[in-house]
């Protein structure tokens, strides 16, 4: 019973250290990877696969996510949450080395506020170009306006 | 025929009808929907609006009804409306074509700097989306909250459809209660925002604008957002394209098909669809009252905005703007123009300043529509 019992307390001591090694903030991470960088709002890991392995392990993992959306870039995938997990992004980069490398970053305040200053500004460009173009136009027909209305006075 | 089968069937019977089946949170849920059936006919209230919503809502808060299901996997009268209408979009864009149809954009084309008031005005559109993300929002949910600032009836349902359609009832009732509202909120944002002084200036008189100008600027816009914003082009396009038929003046029947008939049948099919979303079950939780909240003060900092827009305008122009028509900014249209108008004659009793304010008024139609497809290019 004694053996029993501190095979399960070691059992329980053991288990977190592994249940921890499979998630970052609630991320899937792919077990047996080499950890390059982690601190609290970072894991930079790599792994012996390919890329295409590691985006199927992330498509299985996530498929029941609701806000996830995933985007190919040039050099990496990226995979986006847009609702309310404690991470925010999962970059796999892309490359014919047989090793693919892995980042997971933490939902931040910083890329929430950054992109809606940007998108505010975005609202403005876009409203400036219209004004712009508006008075581009508006002079050119005023012109020819004006023109035309000369040529029916001289005549 | 016993006795205990005469009282099977009679209990067969009454389990078909509603009484049986009758849910106490559904009352709750019919003093909303005459709340807003009270607002529209005695108040008259956004009438065109909150009466089918408020008749929407107290429809499908009936136990077994066969309104929003669907049956043999056919979807039920307004499922239908709402499937067809809302989900694939099209209610919002024909109900723009018809806005289109109805709007002299003479005002903006003759004092484009206006435009620059719409931009500013959606201030508070992206304050919302912050405050509403730290409530626990997704960032979806929280865009489609956020656009209600943007006073934008058919924007805000578009945006809600494709981002968060979980929300649309709440979205939808709060945009449109808060636009019609417009009286009541914005007088005393503007007038603790403005200074006497600032109230009664005078601005000159708008230049007359040429058809040609009129007809062009609906070419002109419809391209620029689509470089820029395409993913709201479903909107802005067709409203354009009502614009450009009224403004040729080529299509008199179109033009009013689409202001009139066409406008008035898709308004019947938007708000009884959308009213038909709000069932007790998923309506009664805390997420409509905080979006109500939260909405108000969208709509404050938005009002805020726009005048913030102009003073700031003021310091680099020589002939200054009233920051009056600032609170114009916020699309609600023609009502927020009208604020501007009471507010300044209460100032100053023969500065009149509708058409000065109309130019921002119609700005805020497209500022509202770039920050929603600021949204939908972040999500999609």
């Amino acid at each position: 019973m004694k053996k029993y019992i501190l095979f399960l307390i070691g059992l329980a001591l053991l288990l977190p250290p592994s249940v921890m090694a499979e998630d970052f903030l609630k991320a899937p991470v792919i077990p047996g990877g080499k950890v390059l960088v982690k601190n609290d709002s970072r894991l930079e890991f790599s792994v012996p696969q390919g890329h295409n392995e590691v985006l199927a392990f992330y498509r299985n993992a996530l498929k029941n996510s609701k806000d996830i959306r995933i985007r190919e870039w040039k050099n990496e995938t990226y995979i986006e949450d847009d609702g309310n997990l404690p991470w925010h992004s999962i970059t796999i980069s892309k490359g014919e080395t047989g090793e693919t490398k892995v980042i997971i970053v933490k939902d931040n305040w910083t890329w929430i506020l950054g992109t809606l200053v940007l998108r505010f500004v975005g609202v403005f460009i876009v409203l400036l170009l219209l004004f712009v173009a508006m008075m581009i136009s508006g002079s050119i027909i005023s012109r020819s306006v004006g023109k035309a209305e000369a040529k029916k006075a001289a005549s | 025929m016993t006795f205990n089968e005469i009282m099977d069937l009679l209990n067969g019977i009454m389990r078909t009808t509603g009484v049986f089946n009758f849910d106490p949170k559904v009352i709750v849920m019919w003093a909303i929907a005459s709340l807003f059936i009270y607002l529209a006919i005695a108040k008259k209230y956004e009438p065109l609006l909150l009466l089918p919503i408020g008749f929407g809502i107290f429809i499908v808060n009936f136990p077994l009804v066969p309104m929003m299901g669907y049956e043999h996997g056919r979807p039920q009268l307004l499922q239908f409306f709402y499937h067809y209408g809302l989900e694939w979009e099209i209610i919002p864009c024909v109900i723009f074509l018809g806005l289109g149809a109805m709007t002299d954009f003479g005002p903006l084309i003759a004092n484009p700097k206006t435009l620059l008031i719409g931009a500013g005005a959606q201030l508070g559109v992206f304050i919302t989306f912050t405050g509403t993300v730290l409530a626990g929002f997704t960032l979806k949910e929280a865009a489609s909250v956020g656009i209600i600032g943007g006073a934008d009836g058919p924007t805000t349902v578009y945006l809600t459809t494709l981002l968060a359609p979980q929300l649309l009832g709440a979205n939808a009732l709060a945009a449109y209660s808060y636009m019609a509202m417009v009286p009541l909120i914005q007088p005393p944002i503007m007038r603790m925002m403005t200074s006497k002084e600032e109230r009664t200036i005078r601005m000159r008189q708008l230049r007359p604008v040429s058809k040609r100008e009129k007809m062009l600027f609906p070419m002109v816009t419809a391209g620029i957002i689509a470089l820029l914003v395409p993913s709201v082009i479903p909107l802005m396009g067709m409203f354009m394209l009502g614009n450009l038929m009224k403004e040729s003046g080529a299509v008199g029947r179109l033009t009013e098909t689409a202001q009139g008939s066409l406008m008035n049948i898709v308004t019947i099919f938007l708000g009884v669809s959308v009213g038909a979303t709000m069932y007790a079950d998923k309506f009664l939780s805390w997420k409509p009252l905080f979006i109500f909240g939260l909405g108000l003060v969208d709509f404050a900092v938005c009002t805020i905005g726009g005048i913030l827009t102009v003073k700031i305008m003021n310091l680099f122009l020589k002939e200054k703007i009233n920051p009056l028509i600032g609170s114009a900014g916020v699309s609600a249209v023609p009502m927020a123009a009208r604020v501007s108008q009471m507010e300044g004659l209460k100032a100053d009793n023969t500065n009149h300043l509708l058409m000065h304010a109309m130019g921002p008024n119609l700005a805020g139609v497209i500022g509202s529509a770039a920050a929603a497809g600021m949204f939908i290019a972040m999500f999609h």
